[in-house]
């Protein structure tokens, strides 16, 4: 199975594409590494939401639910303790899988729009939570946070750019493994997978945990980037659209796309950057053309030029 | 004298509330859409308001008539540039159609907010008030606006209420909500149906964006809070009732209030998130929800 | 001339000798233009002030000859009020952009985002408008990190003073008022403002009954008002930027009868009067410029300029952002060079003459170090109030134009006037 996924056309082409990636660094210049950096943590939120959707076909309204409290716990924790960055962000990724199972709980018992809106809740009820403890959390102004994993934008370059590799390596072989297959089943027909013998919750579950774990993961990682966490980076509902768009700009259901659309909408907000006032109205047209006529994504896109060949 | 300040506050924002509630029901209860680009929708209507009655100097009357029309205009440009291209592509699944609309919804409601913005800066505007001044209501001064905003809230739902269960269009609409096979069986235009409602829908909105304008103000900004609050004030009550909607809309409307005068205006939401996720957890279809 | 045979091909030589030797210096001579990053709100009222400005500034000195023959160049960056993005853009414009200092931003904390920035990128950084005290604070404690950061506005605490300076005159000498109720949004700019309000106002005979403060995202000001016209204090002392249009209509439409004084920092703009249909009537703000107010010699020429040049009268921050265009200019012109520690040595010794006042920076040692120098001769900020369509100044009274006027709602007591 390791042999086929490997030989399978999207897979090495993304493995050139990392290879290429990587020596970026060498020729191009700190802003534009800067901004890859934070395109290839939206590009693990992205992939870690698309898990979710494509596979579990749960819309998950509100991703940035569990990114802020893996990023925010982090955050807080070293601002107030300054405790080893690794522990931090352990702790991070632990709030985010708490969250994540909290959040699962009341989510899996309900369908349909019943499950956005509650994912919708719990961010609104993060964000006012954050802006109400203020003291804490630094409320509106944000948190600075006292530790940097590194100043140097190679470093943390390379840094986002491994864990994307790896987390997407570990998402793609987990949505086309046997227990990707089982949550493709549950999520396209529930009642014919419980009925074929599969426990639908228990695997949902599992896969809001393994969307929870990378989500807060990327969350924390992001913060120590940055150094600073704030609810218009982490939480808002704002960010939330773009990690959704991200991925359905890719192509749901293929992992590798989100991660491609994710980066797609960052470089192109940038490079719109000169049109100042107008950028995010033609990022989110092109991305609401994109939806309406490329419903399969921009991979999608490409699959079907090359079947039409 | 502080239980009428609550009392007729409470009265006036709940009104408000379920006026632009009610519109996001009545889409939902009929088309299955979940309209994300609500709240850009009623600030447009009030921007468009602002601009006329202001800036291109027609007075409060038509300029409030221009952004009602202009809400109807935007719900019919949302429902056919992109509900009706979503709700008839072959290229998605059914169980899918959701999720697309939702999110392209939420795009264009991110690019009529975008586009406010632009032309008009993320300044808050205010709407020429159709009424001024104040009345004295059991020793409490208040402004007549907001009775005004009241009243006209109330008159919509009713005219509303009238439509849906008087009107041969209105009795098709709701039938359309229960049975849409069962509508075409009837020799009536689906299709027709749909564009009826997303116009009362665009009406509501407008009217409700209108009134916000002149009562509170609005600015860009006040887009995602808006479909925000309407999305859990629907919720509450339950997705698809209109009675629900208008029901919570007053719980959620004095919970606010009681919360601003009573504890601190800083934890206004507060309360009412808090009964939002108890709902969720306990009774998750709403107080009177039926889907 | 004659010239033997022998001579032309050594005078040859000597001319390309000379001219290879010049070229370098040549060379030398044309550095390229100094550029100027300038980051801001482009889509907010008061923000989209800077970038005009900086421009009409840069286009003046270049038609001046630039700064010894070298011209100005503004790359702007719309940051969208966003910290993050003011980050990238000043990151992008000394590494992409290659500029030699920035003007960046009203909002307190966006600059405070961009000070450590400036720091650890070593580029000279002037604010033309946020207040918070904590950008001073943080130079004066960590001056060698820091000290790329100059404060090119009032601090809070100075415009707190400013405001009880003026309440003096015209609030308790002129209308015998006795109490007060402070309100301000909660942001990162008000903090000192209220404690310096909570000190100076009782010092000058209001007593302070209440000091509310309310989220930047209020929209519903009715219980606010309502509370503070329990109250029944004689003024309401404002210390509000980020909301503006709001509270204001709804003080007129709920009739609220105390009238508002302090800061507020939308009503400084020309189009208040429009977007709140009139009802800013009688508020009082305090300012660094108003319409027809001749603070200095310069101040009506660069509105006059502004307004043929972009249609509208300047923000407050088109002012500073101007005058700060400048003051670099001159300081590179001192310095003989853009080196940034040279340009920061240069610009501690400023003594210009702006559009709002004489401009002064604070040494190392002051606990304010690079904020504004301010009093008589320096820069006082004027008082100022809306009355039928028109901002009129009250204060101080050698600039003033007007008396206090207050709606008929509103309620003055004892009133002197």
């Amino acid at each position: 199975m390791l042999a086929r996924i490997l030989k399978s056309p999207p897979v090495w082409i993304s493995l050139i594409v990392v290879a290429v990636a990587s020596t970026l660094p060498l020729y191009v210049s700190g802003y534009v590494l800067g901004l890859l950096t934070i395109a290839y943590y939206f590009g693990v939120f992205s992939m870690a939401w698309d898990l979710l959707f494509g596979f579990a076909n749960e819309v998950n309204f509100g991703p940035t639910f569990l990114i802020g409290l893996g990023a925010y716990t982090a955050g807080i924790l070293d601002s107030l303790y300054q405790p080893p960055i690794i522990l931090c962000i352990a702790a991070g990724v632990a709030a985010s899988v708490t969250g994540g199972v909290v959040l699962a709980l009341p989510a899996l018992r309900v369908r349909g729009p019943y499950f956005g809106l509650t994912t919708l809740v719990a961010v609104l009820m993060l964000q006012n939570f954050v802006v109400v403890a203020a003291e804490l959390t630094g409320g509106e102004i944000g948190l600075t946070v006292p530790d940097v994993i590194s100043i140097n934008d190679r470093t943390n370059y390379w840094i986002a750019l491994g864990f994307m590799t790896v987390s997407g390596a570990i998402l793609y072989g987990l949505s086309r493994s046997p227990v990707g297959l089982i949550l493709q089943a549950s999520g396209q027909d529930a009642v014919q997978a419980a009925a074929l013998g599969f426990n639908v919750t228990k695997h949902k579950l599992a896969a809001f945990i393994v969307s929870a774990f990378f989500s807060g993961l990327a969350g924390a990682l992001m913060v120590f980037y940055l150094g600073a966490a704030s609810v218009g980076t982490f939480i808002d509902v704002t960010v939330g659209v773009q990690v959704i768009v991200g991925a359905v700009l890719g192509g749901r259901r293929t992992i590798l796309g989100a991660a491609i659309g994710a980066v797609f909408l960052i470089a192109m907000g940038e490079a719109l950057r000169p049109l100042g006032d107008l950028s995010t109205f033609i990022v989110s047209a092109i991305a609401l053309f994109v939806v309406l006529v490329f419903p399969g994504g921009l991979l999608g896109m490409l699959k079907g030029a090359r079947e039409a060949t | 004298m502080l239980f009428w300040q609550i009392l007729i506050d409470g009265f006036a924002i709940s009104a408000l509330y379920a006026l632009g509630a009610t519109g996001f029901t009545l889409i939902f209860g009929v088309t299955g859409v979940l309209n994300l680009s609500h709240g850009a929708i009623m600030v447009a209507a009030a921007v468009a308001a602002w601009a006329a009655a202001g800036n291109w100097g027609l007075g409060p009357y038509l300029g409030a008539m221009f952004g009602v029309g202009v809400g109807v205009l935007l719900s019919l440009a949302t429902y056919f540039l992109i509900v009706q291209r979503l709700q008839r592509s072959r290229a998605i699944r059914e169980e899918e159609k959701e999720i697309f609309i939702l999110t392209a919804t939420l795009l264009w409601g991110i690019m009529i907010q975008e586009a406010i913005a632009y032309l008009f800066t993320n300044n808050a505007k205010t709407v020429l008030p159709i009424v001024e001044g104040v009345v004295t209501i059991a020793g409490v001064r208040t402004p007549a606006n907001e009775i005004f905003t009241a009243c006209v809230c109330w008159l919509a739902i009713g005219a509303l209420w009238l439509f849906v269960n008087r009107t041969r269009a209105g009795k098709a609409v709701l039938a359309a909500s229960m049975n849409p096979k069962g509508v075409t069986l009837l020799g009536i235009e689906l299709s027709a149906v749909y564009v009826a409602v997303w116009a009362v829908y665009g009406a509501l909105a407008g009217i409700a964006g209108v009134l916000l304008g002149m009562f509170l103000g609005v600015s860009s900004y006040s887009a995602g809070p808006l479909t925000a609050s309407a999305f859990s004030i629907v919720v509450l009550g339950g997705l698809g009732s209109v009675s629900g909607s208008l029901i919570a809309a007053y719980i959620v409307g004095y919970l606010e209030t009681l919360t601003a005068y009573l504890i601190s205006p800083a934890y206004r939401a507060i309360p009412a998130l808090l009964l939002l996720v108890a709902v969720m957890y306990v009774r998750p279809r709403g107080l009177l929800g039926r889907r | 001339m004659q010239m033997s045979c022998a001579a032309r091909p050594l005078i040859g030589a000597v001319c390309v000798g000379i001219s290879l030797a010049a070229a370098p210096l040549a060379r030398a001579e044309d550095p390229g233009p100094i550029r100027i990053g300038v980051i801001a709100e482009a889509q907010a009222v008061a923000g989209s002030s800077i970038p005009s400005a900086a421009q009409l500034a840069a286009d003046e000195i270049n038609a001046q000859g630039g700064v010894d023959g070298r011209k100005i160049e503004i790359v702007s960056y719309d940051n969208h009020s966003s910290s993050a993005e003011s980050v990238r853009a000043f990151q992008r414009a000394v590494s992409e952009d290659h500029v030699n200092a920035v003007i960046g931003s009203y909002v307190s904390e966006v600059v405070l985002a961009l000070e450590p920035w400036a720091g650890r990128l070593k580029t000279v950084f002037i604010t033309p408008g946020a207040a918070s005290d904590l950008i001073t604070a943080n130079i004066a404690k960590d001056y060698e990190h820091n000290k790329y950061t100059f404060h090119g506005y009032l601090t809070s605490s100075s415009i707190a003073r400013l405001v009880c300076d003026a309440a003096k005159d015209m609030l308790v000498d002129g209308l015998k008022m006795k109490t007060a109720v402070v309100m301000s949004e909660d942001a990162a700019w008000t903090t000192p403002l209220d404690a310096s309000y909570a000190e100076c106002l009782p010092k000058i005979g209001l007593n302070v009954l209440d000091h509310i403060r309310f989220s930047p995202d209020t929209t519903d000001f009715t219980p606010i008002f309502n509370k503070i016209e329990g109250e029944k204090p004689d003024v309401i002392i404002t210390g509000i930027s980020h909301v503006g249009v709001q509270p204001t209509v709804q003080w007129k439409s709920q009739q609220v009868p105390i009238p508002m004084f302090g800061v507020a920092s939308q009503a400084t703009n020309s189009t208040f009067w429009k977007d709140t249909n009139g009802a800013t009537e009688g508020v009082a703000y305090q300012g660094v410029s108003g319409p027809g107010v001749a603070v200095t010699p310069k101040t009506l020429p660069f509105v006059d300029a502004f307004q043929k040049k972009f249609g509208n009268i300047p923000s407050y921050c088109g002012y500073t952002a101007y005058d700060d265009v400048y003051i670099i200019a001159d300081a590179i012109h001192r310095a003989g060079s853009t080196d940034s520690d040279k340009l920061v040595a240069a610009m501690e010794k400023t003594d210009y003459v702006g559009t709002i006042g004489r401009v002064q920076f604070l040494p190392e040692g002051d606990p304010h170090v690079h904020g504004l120098k301010t009093g008589e001769g320096l820069i006082t900020g004027l008082f100022l109030q809306w009355q039928n369509g028109k901002q009129v100044n009250m204060w101080p009274s050698s600039l003033a134009s007007g008396k206090l006027q207050f709606p008929s709602f509103v309620k003055t007591g004892t009133a002197a006037n």
